[in-house]
């Protein structure tokens, strides 16, 4: 009995890129204590909820970043799209639409540009980083052009006060169990993508595509529809949370997304996901985000200067990475020579 | 394992280190923080003055504007024995600010001193705040939630002064039409978009065309380069809605070597000043962000301490600087 229950935990540790994982909790760990040490409140009940909350945008930023990740491409236009899906809802909100269509029409709207860079890289071949970098314009245009170049009105004045308020307590001020629920909705998003990138096929496709697509054409996976489904996901990831921003606010603002792409990366990256493609937990993605929002908590917590938390992020960033090849080499290593 | 385990110790080390070398721009006047327990609604009106906590939010922590009223606020705190600790944003974001507002509730401070992006974004997080018992006192751009007091400057008699200094000048170089391009921040933010509405009802019936506004977000270079396609088009005037802005248009006039067009901008800052003493730009409407800073500190602490102010709005007015 006992020997089951050891190696299932053995397995679970086992894993590929479980290692950096580890690592990237027990940096969060050592992170959040060093800042609650510097300033109490960092520890306080209503800290932690607005932690969770906040963290829930980079944390579906990162798992739509990680899809690309992890089949070795990327998504550039992953902000923009946010920026785009804010924009599409609060401008048809404030025209009196009701939240439910104007989510459906933000949510076409991502996944036909979503569509778009998956045949553009799957099909087509274009390089992930031009063809995004293409959509990424042209999402961040839309989103500008949607509400004629400015910025909308609450969305109160299209849809009424308590619509309004149902919109944005839904999205962001709303509480469910004594936890945000925008901390639950990017908690459930995040399971079920995992789910699906560790239990089905398409996952399993997912990574195969990431470590050698030649091999895995060779072994009947179908590259450009498994590229279009990862780009797929970057889509609805980036269509939650611009419709999280936009409840935030309460309307749509035209730079809303600014550099998220970037941001999902980064919490990618940091938990171990590897920008070369094929390996990487989800799960690491988590604490990547996580790592990501406890700094800039706490960084504004206590007041520090303004290039503080960029240069701790980029140091960071470089340390994973760096942590990821020596890592790889170390296992190349030990495999070849057992 | 050993390798992965020294990488781990050295990155928390390097972390609690870049940490703790870099924090807190607070004050000397540095209160005793709140043991971290959860309710923050036990803002007592008796508090002892050394006890107080003030969150200063504005719209970033860059710009000269901003760190001026920062400064003044510093000045009343010292004056007054308080804390405040400046918690902006890097850069103007709604997102952003709305968090360093949930920061401020859940930091345990007693007041927020904030300067609005919007008057709807960030109203959502300030009623919470607001329910919650912290005091909130605007300064230069209010939101559309009830606050102790605001402390501004009155944008549309402002940029109506601009406008009357900009056809003077103009119409004493003999210049009685042409065109006038305005460069604008964002048609978001409040207080420009009123400077801009003072600007152009100085022009009515003037014989000047204004040209539709174009938005350079208030980055310097962005706005230069919207200003001097304007100076392309064959204005005769400029005006800049904010410093940013401001920069952008003096700078778009040196560049073109055409002395003739008259530049007039908002705001205070060494290189508007020294873009005014070269003759670029004409003349700029200062405002007083330290008074603001001051006024807003004295309002938040006396509201603490059980006063009630009733919502004034008091304009804490533009200096016209010329050469």
């Amino acid at each position: 009995m006992k020997e089951t229950k050891q190696s299932a935990v053995k397995r679970f540790l086992g894993m590929r890129g479980m290692g950096a994982v580890i690592t990237a909790f027990a940096g969060l760990i050592v992170i959040y204590v060093a800042f609650g040490i510097i300033d109490r409140n960092v520890f306080s009940g209503q800290n932690v909820m607005n932690l969770l909350r906040s963290m829930s945008k980079y944390l579906l930023i990162g798992v739509g970043q990680s899809y690309l990740l992890i089949t070795g491409n990327i998504d550039l236009s992953i902000g923009s799209m946010v920026g785009m899906s804010a924009m599409v809802s609060a401008t048809l909100m404030t025209m009196g639409i009701s939240p439910i269509i104007a989510i459906l029409v933000a949510l076409a709207c991502c996944l036909c540009c979503g569509v778009i860079n998956g045949i553009l890289v799957g099909k087509f071949k274009l390089p992930p980083f031009i063809a995004t970098l293409g959509t990424m314009f042209v999402s961040r245009g839309a989103a500008y052009m949607v509400n004629n170049n400015r910025n909308t009105d609450a969305i109160a004045t299209g849809i009424g006060k308590e619509a309004g308020d149902r919109f944005q307590n839904f999205f962001y001020y709303g509480k469910t169990l004594g936890i945000f629920n925008t901390f639950w909705i990017a908690l459930i998003l995040f399971l079920v993508f995992f789910f699906l990138l560790s239990k089905t096929r398409t996952g399993r496709h997912i990574y195969a595509v990431g470590s050698n697509v030649d091999a895995a054409k060779l072994s009947g996976v179908n590259v450009v529809n498994t590229t279009i489904k990862a780009y797929l996901v970057s889509a609805v990831c980036a269509c939650v949370v611009g419709l999280i921003l936009c409840a935030q606010a309460g309307m749509g603002n035209m730079e809303a997304g600014n550099m998220y792409e970037m941001y999902g990366v980064a919490a990618g990256v940091i938990g171990g996901i590897s920008p070369l493609g094929g390996t990487g937990l989800l799960l690491g993605t988590f604490a990547g985000a996580a790592v990501w929002q406890t700094l800039e908590n706490g960084l504004n917590m206590i007041g520090a200067q303004v290039g503080i938390q960029r240069l701790v992020i980029g140091i960071i960033v470089v340390f994973s990475v760096l942590l990821d090849v020596v890592v790889r080499s170390g296992n190349f290593r030990k495999n070849t020579n057992s | 394992m050993k390798k992965k385990l020294l990488a781990m110790v050295s990155c928390a080390a390097l972390l609690a280190t870049s940490v703790i070398g870099c924090s807190s721009s607070k004050p000397a006047e540095s209160a005793a923080a709140p043991a971290g327990n959860e309710s923050t609604a036990e803002t007592s009106a008796a508090a002892a003055a050394g006890d107080i906590k003030i969150a200063l939010i504005t719209m970033d922590s860059i710009d000269q504007h901003w760190v001026t009223l920062n400064e003044g606020a510093q000045k009343a705190a010292g004056e007054l024995g308080v804390s405040v600790t400046f918690m902006s944003p890097n850069t103007k974001d709604d997102a952003q600010q709305i968090e360093c507002v949930n920061n401020a509730v859940a930091g345990g401070y007693q007041a927020i001193i904030v300067a609005a992006n919007g008057p709807d974004a960030i109203s959502s997080a300030l009623k919470e705040a607001a329910s919650s018992g912290v005091k909130i006192v605007y300064v230069d751009s209010p939101a559309n939630v009830d606050a102790e007091a605001t402390f501004s400057t009155d944008n549309e008699a402002a940029g109506k002064t601009a406008g009357e200094e900009m056809i003077k000048a103009l119409e004493a170089a003999g210049v009685t039409s042409g065109k006038i391009g305005i460069v604008n921040v964002n048609a978001a933010t409040d207080s420009t978009v009123k400077r801009e509405n003072g600007f152009r009802s100085a022009f009515e019936g003037k014989g000047y065309e204004l040209m539709e506004t174009q938005y350079g977000e208030g980055d310097a270079a962005k706005s230069q380069t919207i200003a001097e396609n304007y100076i392309t088009q064959g204005v005769v005037g400029i005006f800049g809605c904010n410093e940013g802005s401001t920069t952008g248009a003096g700078n778009a006039i040196k560049a073109s070597g055409n002395s003739g067009i008259v530049g007039v901008g908002f705001d205070k800052s060494d290189a508007i000043m020294n873009l005014i003493n070269d003759g670029y730009l004409l003349c700029t409407m200062a405002q007083n962000p330290d008074v603001m800073g001051e006024e807003g500190v004295k309002a938040a602490v006396a509201s603490l301490e059980g006063e009630s102010l009733g919502g004034k709005v008091q304009d804490t007015g533009v200096s016209v600087l010329t050469k």
